[in-house]
């Protein structure tokens, strides 16, 4: 289909579940897959998928400029210890090493979530984004133990600069991981119920796109807050 | 139960908050009961307020921001009248009071009044002129319109309920800390601006997908008219800045109801950080607004020279620079905060750079009019007063980022003057031409061109005035934010700003004036055509106003300026394109998502102000409630029938057929 | 079942179209999927155990140590965007990669720029900071307690 293609097939946006089709994958009018328009624009819109799936890819960067700013924070401010305590004094590497393998491996099982998305493999999606949903949330029980800890103590944010900006920086990663659990539980469900539908596999690719990121901003935190700040 | 609110609250001992917000309150109140009782609200509700289209979005935008544009200008008579009286004399705006006064007007005017303007004109103009049928997130647009609202009557509720920051339109700690500024000011400060944020960055995201993934087929990116340039540069720029105000402000928030230490004055904290992450939000912010502006004059200079525009490529590099360079100067906000040298220096360098760029496009629209045939509409008329007082406040801009004379400068009048000259010679002349260049689309008629054009002398005349009296005061040695004053020498200038305020609230006398009688007279203004300006870019192939779809069919785009191509052809041939084949259009259905997220966002905010948590968590909920019943949705779009496509655009063709035969005629006469 | 959603990548020339941000070319292999996610875990794994170990390590000249980490990190970052983003530098990825860019660039102005600023104005100005030991670091002048003679 060239992009002087009749005109209802280019439209922008794009025809779904009016059709009532419930497995349907997007369809034109003479029942192809979606707009053939080469996504960079030229040849017409771009089809529903990489619309989508680019302004998420935006909202992530904007996020990574968020979780900057608290970096940008933290880095100047962890020299403000004030009377409270110091890095090396209160960050536990194993704990921290825990933190990061179960990341990383929920992040290789929703790799492998991905895949049986792809091949429209029902079972395999639900199992691998269940052990997803395990390991993250064996991720945010470790560093709620760790915080609670550390509160427990009377290491509380207020105590200094240093610890205020280590709690909002690691809280607000955890925060993030939190919310993707729940958007994970609620794409396993709406998968179940309405099946590989076009916008729900969009929105379980962008959930995808979400849990990589949310590891690769981990690596900066243990990397940066935990082992820098453990060195003397 | 009601955490700190208590009647308390409401200013019954202060007259001026009193009136003021009783005012504002009746005209609320009066507007909504009238919509009510005049049976509007169906209407309002089925076409408005529910609306995910594009066009819609957009004038609400530009709506709110001229509603705000006035209720910030009040603010700036209240400051001006205060001089006038406070020689010597205490004035009868309590410091207290002034302090909100000069909080709320810049807040206003920059989030809510030319932010949403520029948004409003991107959101209408955007996806007519790529050639598409709306944006990328449609849904989400309604969403940021609305949220942005929500910020609005956070601000304005300050005034009934409470009052305003009094720390300035920055919040700079300490003063904004929990111990100097205890009161629920700043609080109402920080959940505005994060609320609105949310929206703005929703917005970014929006316009950047739209502009990269959704073009006409055929339309390269170097096919683009300008104005899309300039929104995808504006849209990079809102999603690289916000995040950082977002998080920033989230410190602030932190420090006061948590007790943290980001920029507290002990336990460690830093509060020149503030600045620093404020400002690298800051200066991009305020090319945010400059470069949509950039880009409606572009439009402007374009058609009314009758040229395309001239080296549209030095354009595009020009305005890509300036979207880059602006990550590289916000330390020119605080050369006298304490920065070395060197720093300083650094900084100075690239403000001075980026000035670069700017003075191009300023020769580019110099060279656009020359050779052309110009037509001094009042559109134009902003324009090119917005070229001969933006040199003089960029040229301003660059003196102060030379450090030695900004630290004899800095937060004096002339600081004062230069900001404004430049933010309201390119943003508020901007939002004018827009406004009267995208009107006839966007309702069906034309403004006024009379009165338009009395707007525009008052308004620049008193703008010179103000602001050439201010670059004096600052001169003198005058400092901003004064609430009383004693010196001989300054009171002359007082006199003079305050003569060219009345000026200037003559020209907006004569705007609003200008809306009604070309409401009353609008059969006369009628734009039959849908090209009242023999326009050179696609959203003058569509009628006015625009079918929802925008487009029967999506035009084909062989070269820049794409429908003065498509006129040209039709003019020389004297007949229309071939009509398209019909096809069924599928458009996104309405959705209350927007107004009902924004009505929690309203209320987490206001709840989080007083400290009533409980309300707080129950808004929570209910906008994570919101947003499940939204991704629930199964239906979403609903198809609108070939021949009803068919009908509204064989209307447009027969109009359009007949002011070709004219043509034809003249010709052949 | 068909798989018209995804008929866009592996059906025209990769030089044609665009992917999505996340998407591979040539997703229906599973095997290979398979392997290139595991290939990522490993060398992810492996990083992290470097960065770990070079903590405890006397191995390393000490100064050089957060260097290393940082390095570790940025080529761990860069395995994920990879492996498991599918970020590649192909032409069907360039609008993705421009994005990626885009924000590290502005990442490291406002990051690299805080520090730098931040740490030039406290030399400068927080009372009992010792001070940085740039050379054309400012120290307090004494202040002019004669008058200047003429």
């Amino acid at each position: 289909m060239s992009s002087t293609a009749s005109p209802g097939s280019v439209t922008a946006g794009s025809i779904t579940a009016l059709r009532g089709d419930p497995h349907h994958l997007g369809h034109s009018r003479d029942g192809h897959g979606e707009s053939r328009a080469t996504g960079r624009g030229i040849g017409g819109p771009a089809p529903k998928r990489i619309v989508v799936a680019y302004g998420f890819w935006i909202f992530i960067l904007s996020d990574i400029v968020m979780f900057a700013s608290f970096f940008a924070a933290y880095a100047v401010l962890q020299g403000g210890i004030a009377d409270g305590p110091t890095g090396p004094e209160i960050f536990d590497l194993t704990n921290t090493a825990l933190e990061t393998g179960l990341l990383l491996l929920s992040s290789f099982a929703c790799g492998m979530a991905s895949l049986a998305l792809g091949a429209r493999r029902m079972l395999y999606f639900q199992v691998a984004m269940a052990v997803t949903f395990l390991l993250g949330a064996g991720f945010v029980a470790l560093e709620v133990m760790e915080f609670a800890d550390l509160v427990g103590r009377g290491l509380i944010p207020s105590r200094s600069a240093f610890l205020s900006s280590f709690f909002t920086l690691v809280g607000c990663h955890g925060l993030h991981v939190t919310i993707g659990l729940l958007w994970l539980l609620t794409m396993m469900a709406q998968v179940l119920t309405k099946g590989f539908r076009a916008d729900i596999v969009r929105r379980t690719l962008c959930f995808a796109l979400f849990w990589h990121a949310l590891d690769i901003v981990w690596v900066g935190v243990f990397s940066i807050v935990y082992l820098m700040g453990s060195i003397t | 139960m009601l955490g700190k609110l208590t009647l308390e609250a409401i200013p019954l001992h202060q007259p001026i908050p009193l009136i003021a917000g009783a005012v504002v309150a009746a005209v609320v109140l009066g507007v909504v009961a009238w919509i009510v009782l005049a049976g509007h609200l169906p209407y309002l509700w089925r076409e408005w307020i529910t609306s995910v289209d594009h066009k819609r979005v957009g004038v609400m935008y530009c709506l709110l921001a001229l509603v705000m544009l006035i209720r910030g200008f009040s603010d700036a008579i209240l400051m001006r009248s205060q001089h006038v009286f406070a020689y010597k004399a205490a004035g009868y705006l309590p410091p207290e009071h002034y302090d909100q006064i000069f909080s709320a007007h810049g807040v206003i005017m920059i989030f809510f009044g030319a932010m949403p303007f520029m948004i409003g004109l991107m959101n209408f103009a955007v996806p007519l002129q790529l050639g598409v049928r709306d944006v990328a997130f449609p849904t989400l647009n309604s969403v940021s319109f609305w949220l942005t609202a929500s910020g609005a009557l956070l601000v304005n509720a300050s005034l009934i309920v409470g009052e305003f920051a009094r720390t300035g339109w920055w919040p700079a700690p300490p003063l904004s800390e929990i111990t100097y500024s205890p009161g629920v000011g700043v609080d109402y400060y920080l959940w505005a601006i994060q609320i609105s944020g949310v929206g703005t960055l929703m917005t970014g995201i929006n316009f950047v997908t739209t502009i990269l993934k959704m073009r006409a087929p055929g339309m390269s990116y170097l096919r683009m008219p300008m104005f899309c340039w300039t929104a995808l540069a504006a849209s990079l720029l809102i999603v690289a800045a916000f995040p950082i105000l977002t998080a920033t402000l989230a410190m602030l928030s932190l420090d006061r109801y948590l007790g943290f230490h980001f920029f507290t004055d002990s336990h460690g904290g830093n509060s020149m950080m503030f600045m620093n992450l404020f400002w690298a939000w800051g200066h991009p912010e305020v090319y945010i607004l400059a470069l949509p502006a950039y880009g409606v004059f572009s439009e402007v200079i374009s058609t009314f020279s009758g040229k395309p525009l001239f080296a549209y490529r030095s354009m595009v590099l020009a305005t890509m620079s300036i979207c880059l360079l602006s990550f590289t100067v916000w330390l020119h906000h605080f050369f006298t905060m304490g920065p070395g040298g060197d720093v300083n220096g650094v900084f100075a360098i690239t403000s001075m750079i980026i000035a670069v760029p700017t003075g191009v496009k300023i020769f580019d629209w110099l060279f656009t009019m020359y050779g052309g045939r110009v037509r001094l509409t009042s559109a134009m008329l902003w324009s090119l007063g917005f070229m001969v007082t933006f040199v003089i406040g960029g040229a301003t801009g660059v003196l102060l980022a030379i450090p030695p004379a900004d630290f004899v400068l800095h937060n004096s009048m002339f600081l004062v003057a230069h900001f404004h000259n430049v933010m309201v010679s390119a943003v508020l002349f901007a939002a004018f031409a827009g406004y009267t260049y995208w009107f006839p689309k966007a309702f069906g008629f034309r403004l006024d061109e009379g009165w338009g054009k009395a707007a525009f002398w008052f308004g620049i005349t008193g703008f010179v005035i103000v602001f050439g009296a201010f670059y004096w005061l600052g001169l003198l040695g005058m400092t901003r934010r004064m609430q009383h004053y004693d010196v001989a020498d300054w009171r002359p200038w007082i006199l003079v700003s305050a003569f060219g305020v009345v000026v200037m609230v003559a020209g907006v006398a004569c705007t609003l004036i200008q809306l009604v009688v070309s409401i009353r007279r609008r059969e006369e203004l009628r734009d039959v055509t849908g090209d009242p300006w023999d326009g050179r870019s696609l959203e003058w192939a569509t009628a006015s106003p625009p079918p929802v779809f925008n487009f029967a069919a999506l035009p084909e785009v062989h070269g820049e300026e794409a429908y003065w191509a498509i006129k040209s052809r039709a003019r020389e041939q004297l007949r229309l394109r071939e009509e398209p084949d019909y096809a069924p259009i599928e458009m996104p259905l309405n959705s209350a998502t927007g107004f009902i997220c924004a009505f929690f966002a309203t209320l987490i905010g206001f709840a989080m102000i007083w400290y009533i948590w409980w309300l707080a968590a129950a808004g929570l909920v209910g906008a994570f409630l919101t947003f499940v019943v939204f991704a629930w949705r199964d239906k979403v779009e609903y198809e609108i029938p070939a021949s009803e496509v068919a009908r509204i655009n064989r209307a447009n063709r027969a109009t359009r057929l007949e002011a070709l035969q004219g043509v034809g005629q003249r010709r052949a006469a | 079942m068909s798989h018209a959603d995804h008929a866009g990548p592996d059906a025209l020339d990769r030089h044609q179209t665009d992917l999505a941000p996340g998407e591979e070319y040539g997703e229906e292999d599973i095997g290979k999927g398979v392997r290139g996610y595991l290939i990522g875990l490993a060398l992810a794994v492996l990083l992290t155990l470097c960065s770990f170990a070079i903590v405890h390590t006397k191995v390393v000249w000490a100064p050089a140590v957060p260097v290393a980490i940082l390095v570790f990190a940025v080529a761990q970052m860069g395995v994920h965007l990879v492996f498991f983003l599918h970020i590649t530098t192909g032409p069907d990825n360039t609008n993705n990669v421009m994005a990626l860019a885009f924000g590290v660039l502005f990442v490291v102005l406002v990051v690299g720029g805080s520090v730098w600023i931040m740490a030039n104005m406290n030399a400068n100005m927080m009372p009992g900071m010792p001070h940085s030991a740039m050379p054309n670091s400012a120290t307090p002048h004494q202040p002019m307690t004669q008058p200047m003679h003429h």
